[in-house]
């Protein structure tokens, strides 16, 4: 009994640590946002001061106002993820239940696109999209970013649609339900968890993407992770606004991950015990 | 009975790649039968059942439902129901949405499905349990609920694939008694699947035995039971199992095998035609089967003594095979009459 307590007593102390190492850069997000130009740059760091949301109002509605480049990526996001799910849910349900020659490849070419070093196929990118004239463009920015999301999301896919007894499919067709309806009535329903858990990853992605954005847009383009440089230039830092940047551009992942968190924590065991599903 | 249900197996033959799952399958069922497809694991019974719902396509050969060929048509054209060893209840609806999907796929209106689904759900008893998901089922109800799914359209044929098997002894006897008493009153054409000589002998009105693909005898239960074509339905149908004789004693008789059924041994503990030593006695109450060891055959001898027979393990006793009860084999292991 007292073993099991300090294995108990253990594991809290662990966790604890782990989590305060993950809550502190926005912990400090949140602090410094709230501060003003001096106490930011104080020396010690001041934990009590009178807070401000001065910040938030310059970044917002200021010259330098990010709410255009909060509209970018969420164009962005939403148009990859959009695009995404269009396809990846037809491809993943015909590649886990049709016999398509070649499946047997796909998980290991798509593993193979998520291994890839983004620096080395950024030239070849950079060309391509100069090359057909969508340089800095929303079009130009989601097919890129389309040419990730989509292997791993068709990836993540396969495994809960291959949860799915075969049985299910054929009642239906006994019941007299086309092939169609049943994937609309009999199996979507029961892989929305993996759709939502799929749409998160697809959509953080893309909202949190800063190399290829920086490369291949930047001017008519501008989402928010590249935006964040306007605080930073040679002359200064304006630490303050950067904070209150960085705590705005996190919303909509925070908001969206407890939306989905019923769904996500099922996914990640979902895929630990199954290690990708692939046959 | 609605006249409906007619089938006809002709020369069904079903490849999964070089391996020939069935090897040429003919019989016919006649409308409103109860017919089993009865045989061991790997005999093609499944797959008969699977091709005649239209969920796989044969090799070669032609299914015939009603006077119409429906060889090349789809599960979903076919007017046929199934219950699938799972159930393969749809997790994500109630019970009453489960029952009523076969009839949405009909285009059925709200108005006439809601009557149906209340009707069909009181037939097989769960229409308190309308409102639940099937993951708040028991193992029986879920039963239930998939034979509710399938009465409720009204087809030509039920095809059942081992429905019982994943259910407890005790409930499976019971639900054995409520298909039966369905058969009875629906008299609709129920084609069912076992591997339980028992579920087919006690349900069905005609039985089909498949053995490695291929039809080894179809008769009516009492059929197999007292005319068995061959030595495998002799040894398969009929609990126990009948007592197959090879070697000298079979050449007495001019023949290559005899059989002999437990039930039909005279026994004695003074005088009979072949000597024997107890090897097993088991007492059921009503019965006491004895395993006999004897030296006219390899394998002990099943012999049915009455309830309360008193023999022990070690005894000898004798035994004498009623001669117009006895099954004689070629080599071939084929019933010589």
């Amino acid at each position: 009994m007292k073993t099991k307590h300090l294995r108990a007593i253990g594991l809290l102390i662990v966790t604890g640590i782990f989590i305060l190492a993950w809550v502190f850069p926005i912990f400090w997000s949140v602090l410094n946002s709230l501060k003003n130009e001096q106490d930011v740059l104080a020396y010690p760091p001041k934990l009590f001061f009178e807070p401000t949301l001065a910040a938030y109002r310059s970044v917002l509605f200021g010259p330098q106002s990010i709410l255009p480049n909060l509209w970018s990526s969420f164009v962005i996001s939403a148009g990859t993820t959009v695009l995404t799910m269009a396809i990846a849910i037809p491809a993943a349900y015909a590649l886990a239940r049709l016999r398509v020659p070649g499946s047997r490849w796909a998980g290991f070419y798509v593993l193979a696109t998520q291994m890839l070093p983004p620096v080395g196929i950024i030239i070849p990118y950079f060309l391509i999209l100069r090359n057909i004239g969508w340089m800095d463009t929303y079009q130009g920015i989601i097919l890129i970013y389309l040419s990730f999301s989509l292997p791993f999301a068709i990836w993540l896919m396969v495994s809960y649609f291959e949860d799915i007894p075969f049985e299910m499919e054929e009642a239906a067709a006994v019941d007299g339900a086309s092939r169609l309806t049943t994937l609309r009535r009999i199996i979507l329903p029961q892989v929305q968890g993996g759709i939502a858990v799929t749409i998160v990853f697809v959509f953080l992605n893309a909202w949190n993407e800063f190399l290829f954005a920086v490369v291949l847009s930047g001017n008519t383009v501008r989402p928010v992770t590249i935006a964040m440089f306007n605080f930073v230039s040679v002359e200064q830092t304006l630490w303050t606004q950067l904070a209150a940047v960085s705590v705005i551009a996190m919303l909509p992942v925070v908001i969206l991950g407890i939306l989905a968190q019923k769904h996500i924590v099922k996914g990640l065991t979902v895929g630990a015990v199954k290690g990708g599903g692939r046959r | 009975m609605n006249g409906l249900g007619k089938v006809r197996f002709e020369d069904v033959v079903k490849m999964h790649g070089s391996f020939a799952a069935l090897k040429g399958v003919d019989f016919e069922i006649e409308p409103g039968e109860f017919f089993a497809l009865l045989g061991p694991s790997g005999s093609g019974k499944s797959t008969t059942l699977r091709i005649l719902a239209g969920l796989d396509m044969p090799t070669r050969g032609r299914v015939v439902l009603d006077d119409q060929d429906v060889t090349a048509q789809d599960a979903r054209e076919r007017d046929v129901a199934m219950v699938f060893q799972s159930y393969a209840l749809y997790p994500h609806m109630t019970v009453a949405q489960n029952i009523a999907f076969p009839l949405e796929m009909e285009k059925k209106s709200k108005a006439e499905i809601e009557p149906l689904v209340r009707e069909a759900a009181r037939k097989v008893r769960i229409d308190h349990l309308l409102d639940r998901r099937p993951g708040q089922l028991s193992g029986g109800q879920r039963q239930r609920v998939a034979i509710g799914r399938a009465i409720v359209r009204e087809p030509a044929a039920f095809l059942f694939d081992e429905p019982l098997s994943n259910l407890d002894a005790a409930l499976r006897v019971g639900m054995r008694l409520e298909i039966s008493e369905l058969h009875q009153r629906l008299k609709t054409t129920m084609v069912y699947v076992t591997h339980d000589q028992v579920e087919a002998m006690t349900m069905a009105d005609k039985i089909v035995v498949l053995r490695a693909g291929k039809v080894e005898q179809v008769g009516s239960p009492l059929d197999l039971y007292t005319a068995p074509q061959n030595t495998f339905v002799a040894g398969f149908i009929g609990s126990p199992k009948m007592n197959l004789v090879t070697g000298a004693e079979a050449q007495r008789y001019g023949v290559e095998t005899i059989g002999i059924r437990p039930e039909h041994v005279t026994l004695s503990t003074t005088e009979g035609a072949w000597t024997g030593t107890v090897k097993v006695a088991e007492h059921l109450g009503s019965d006491t089967f004895l395993h006999v060891e004897s030296p006219i055959h390899h394998e002990p001898l099943t012999v049915r003594a009455g309830g309360e027979f008193p023999v022990h393990h070690g005894d000898t006793v004798y035994l004498t095979p009623q001669e117009d009860k006895l099954h004689r084999f070629d080599g071939q292991g084929l019933a010589i009459r």
